[in-house]
């Protein structure tokens, strides 16, 4: 094996055990901090009384009217 | 944590990270970078760029000749075809571009470097060793006066057209028919209406182009005349000639100190 | 909560109605400066564009001048396109969503008057400059010395001003476009800081200044104008069929996945190139990374989409944002591939690049905004646009135009590097062979300006107030024909 591809491969393992390792962590903290609650209200908060869910908001306008 | 706390670390986290990884980690690899030294008393490669060519790089970046031509020959390793039902590799070199790939040492004294994305024209690392400052400064003026095809820019704008003085032609001027240098960055043809114009208006002409060109042929006909023309445009000016400005002799400077792919170094080696 | 558990009554309706309505006129003067210094540079960078490009195929095309010089041209495009319509439109478009995701007012909307002014100034001195000759010759940075400051000083008062924004929030969600909003505010002030430091005022060694250069030069799309134009479609798409979003999950590790991945990116630029082979590896990782947050945000905008499709005839906004949204996944597949050794060693130095550039810059990002603009600015100015066959007109021209333009170059692209690779084949015949190539380009280019004309028109036609009024209902826009939008009284 060339130093060439010792490089690359040591990169591409770092790589992905940096990445993966820094991964988890967020993860796990994201879900012990409760960040992944709510999602439902998340999606829904762009939504309103008077542009509710099932309304679209956008059309071509009329040429003639 | 507030979510928005959240975002600004993560996003902060992130991005150190590929600044880190991706800038830093470089940065302190290369940054004592020193030039090369084959044996004691050599002179270090690479050199310096010259005063004049150091003011050719500013004429290069400020015309974007970087966004045609690239600066880096590639590894051997690199372009393959297919000659023969083999595959073979190494285009760049094989082109003519440079003996060797470019390494990151080539380039220690560039400021702004200028490695480029785009061949539209030919790679120029190497580029010193291939032509001559007349041959620089006549492509330059106008490419398509060595290749009909070329797709370069003419940069006439860095070179004058200027009456000459005292019938004495500067020694830099451009040695080109007057096809060329009529009408600057241009190929110029009178019509036919004008071509007879200037006939008449100057009738001993036609003699002395006889005289200059051995082939016989009756200027009277229409084939002799356009043949007359064509002898006619590419003989130079006599009144007028093109000389390079301050920026086309720092430009070509630039271009003849070009040779990053010459001399040997052992991390170039593949 | 229990948003649409019990049916709104009409006071509900009226009472929200009202609050957007504040919130939308408190931000209007600024985003409007902001959208119509956008359009302005828009149509400026359209004229340098076919200019170059008519230059590249027609080299005696405006030869004479110094000024329109190719290299210069090319140069005061990209700045045009990128830094003055692209931010402009990507900033604009984030104060406004800022505003309404938060549902917070405005404060000191003068102060972003002078924001855009100082980004406008710079602009005008970097153009005007680089085609006076002091352009220098660094991808994505090409703009004179003396420009920076104004960009620095004008994005320095619109970050503060979004994140002061979104800490006024009264909304306890934080949607997922404010994520992207927020997030990218931060980081092209520090990565054009970082940047411009590392090359011209530190003065980084040789290659270490392209390192740099790439980079940015990456993480100008990827973490300034991506996270613009994947956070408006995440409003848009949404709001526009009254859906939400399929998967709130998915567009959040969708956001972290591109934080991580895309700023690592950038490198693969730079394959082959004079640098550490490990670097180029590194980048390689991060593009084929990106996999992940596009998967996410494909799977995502489809799945919220799905059964929606007809809407797209009805809706301007929807169709510019779903052709973008679309592409979005196209070109980022495209870019993770284009990564790989074998295929950058084709197409790296070709036009094929350029067409790619191309679609992702503008097959998504400025048709993303176009569909956001076409959204924003009627509810804005409170004027409808004045007519649907310009609105078409712009859409057809630019899709196609884009279209030609991708195919064309991607061809043309591909076999110019195969010949490239072929030492066999002299220069001339590739530089002859591109030729047809680069003239389709320039077509399609002309095509898309058609377009660009068209919705200039509009734009200047609805902030003159020469478009009909919009009705004062709670849910805007007019109606598919023949249904009375909600809440607008039925047509008698
Ligand atoms: C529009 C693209 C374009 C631009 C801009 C451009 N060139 Fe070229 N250049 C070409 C093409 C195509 C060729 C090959 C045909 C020829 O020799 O003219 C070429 C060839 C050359 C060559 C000869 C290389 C060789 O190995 O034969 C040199 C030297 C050169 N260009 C220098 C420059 C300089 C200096 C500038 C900027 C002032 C510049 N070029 C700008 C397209 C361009």
């Amino acid at each position: 094996m060339t130093p060439t591809n010792l490089a690359i491969l040591a990169t591409i393992v770092g790589a992905v055990v940096l990445f993966g390792a820094a991964t988890v962590l967020a993860m796990g903290w994201a879900v012990r901090a409760g960040q992944f609650e709510n999602f439902d209200r998340g999606a829904r908060s762009i939504f309103g009384p008077d542009e509710p869910v099932g309304e679209p908001t956008d059309a071509f306008p009329r040429e003639t009217d | 944590m507030d979510r928005g706390m959240v975002i600004i670390v993560g996003a902060l986290l992130t991005f150190a990270s590929s600044w880190l990884g991706l800038v830093l980690l470089p940065y302190r690899q290369l940054q004592n970078q020193q030039p090369y030294t084959a044996s004691p008393g050599d002179d270090p490669y690479p050199r310096q760029l010259s005063e004049k060519a150091l003011a050719g790089v500013g004429v290069y970046s400020a015309n974007g000749c970087l966004y045609c031509h690239s600066q880096q020959v590639r590894s051997a390793r690199f372009g393959n075809w297919w000659e023969g039902g083999e595959m073979k590799t190494g285009a760049d070199i094989r082109r003519g571009w440079g003996n060797r790939r470019t390494v990151s040492r080539d380039y220690l004294h560039d400021r702004p470097t200028l490695l480029g994305t785009m061949r539209t024209g030919p790679d120029l690392a190497n580029v010193g060793s291939r032509y001559s400052p007349a041959w620089q400064h006549q492509h330059l003026f106008n490419p398509r006066s060595f290749n009909a095809w070329s797709t370069m820019p003419s940069f006439a704008f860095l070179y004058r057209r200027e009456p000459v003085e005292g019938g004495k032609r500067a020694e830099t001027a451009l040695r080109l028919g007057r096809e060329w240098t009529v009408n600057p960055g241009y190929r110029w043809r009178p019509t036919d209406e004008e071509w007879d114009r200037i006939l008449a208006s100057q009738p001993g002409l036609a003699d002395a182009l006889k005289a200059a060109n051995p082939g016989h042929f009756d200027v009277a006909t229409p084939e002799g005349k356009a043949r007359l023309l064509d002898f006619w445009l590419t003989t130079e000016e006599a009144d007028h000639q093109v000389v390079p400005t301050a920026d086309a002799d720092h430009l070509v400077a630039y271009l003849l100190e070009l040779r990053k792919a010459e001399t040997p170094l052992p991390e170039a080696k593949e | 909560m229990g948003v649409t558990l019990t049916p709104p009554t009409p006071a509900d309706r009226a009472q929200a109605a009202r609050e957007r309505r504040e919130i939308d006129s408190s931000c209007r003067g600024p985003v409007l400066h902001y959208a119509a210094s956008a359009v302005a540079w828009l149509l400026v960078g359209t004229t340098l564009a076919v200019v170059a490009s008519v230059k590249l195929h027609s080299p005696y095309f405006l030869t004479g001048s110094e000024y329109l010089t190719f290299g210069r041209v090319r140069m005061a495009h990209l700045q045009a396109v990128g830094i003055g319509w692209s931010a402009m439109a990507g900033m604009g478009g984030a104060c406004w969503l800022m505003c309404r995701l938060s549902r917070a007012t405005l404060l000191y909307p003068k102060l972003l008057h002078v924001a855009a002014g100082l980004w406008n100034v710079g602009m005008v001195a970097n153009v005007l400059g680089i085609l006076a000759g002091h352009g220098r010759s660094v991808e994505w940075l090409d703009s004179p010395p003396y420009v920076a400051p104004f960009l620095v000083a004008s994005i320095g008062i619109f970050s503060v001003w979004t994140a002061a924004t979104f800490v006024r929030r009264r909304e306890p969600h934080v949607y997922v476009t404010q994520w992207y909003i927020l997030a990218a505010v931060f980081w092209f002030p520090v990565l054009y800081l970082v940047t411009v430091g590392m090359i011209f005022w530190v003065r980084s060694t040789g290659v270490m200044q392209m390192v740099v250069n790439w980079w940015f030069g990456h993480n100008y799309l990827g973490l300034w104008l991506t996270p613009m134009g994947v956070g408006a479609a995440y409003y848009l798409i949404p709001k526009i069929i009254g859906r939400p979003v399929h998967s709130y999950y998915l567009s959040i590790i969708g956001f972290w996945a591109l934080a991580l991945f895309y700023s690592w990116a950038g490198i693969h630029h730079l394959i082959g190139g004079p640098i550490p082979a490990w670097l180029a590896t590194a980048s390689t990782v991060g593009s084929m990374m990106m996999f992940i947050p596009v998967i996410a945000v494909a799977i995502n905008h489809h799945m919220t989409m799905l059964g929606s499709f007809h809407v797209l005839r009805y809706s301007p906004a929807l169709r510019f944002t779903v052709f973008g949204a679309m592409t979005y996944t196209a070109v980022s597949f495209q870019g993770s591939i284009e990564s790989l050794k074998d295929f950058s060693e084709v197409a790296h130095f070709t036009h094929y690049t350029v067409a790619h550039a191309h679609l992702g810059a503008y097959g998504f990002f400025t048709m993303v905004m176009f569909g956001l603009f076409y959204y924003m600015i009627p509810r804005l100015t409170g004027r409808e646009w004045f007519s649907a066959r310009l609105i078409s007109l712009h859409f057809w021209c630019d899709a196609v135009g884009i279209s030609i333009y991708f195919v064309s170059l991607t061809v043309g692209g591909w076999w110019q590097g195969r010949m490239l690779n072929d030492p066999n084949v002299p220069f001339g015949n590739i530089v002859e062979y591109v030729r047809p190539y680069l003239f389709t380009r320039s077509v399609a280019g002309c095509l898309m300006g058609v377009g660009h004309v068209a919705f200039a028109l509009l734009l200047v036609a609805n902030l003159a107030g020469w478009g009909r009024k919009r009705g004062i209902g709670p849910a805007y826009f007019v109606a598919p024909a023949g249904k009375p939008a909600a809440g607008e009284p039925a047509p008698v």
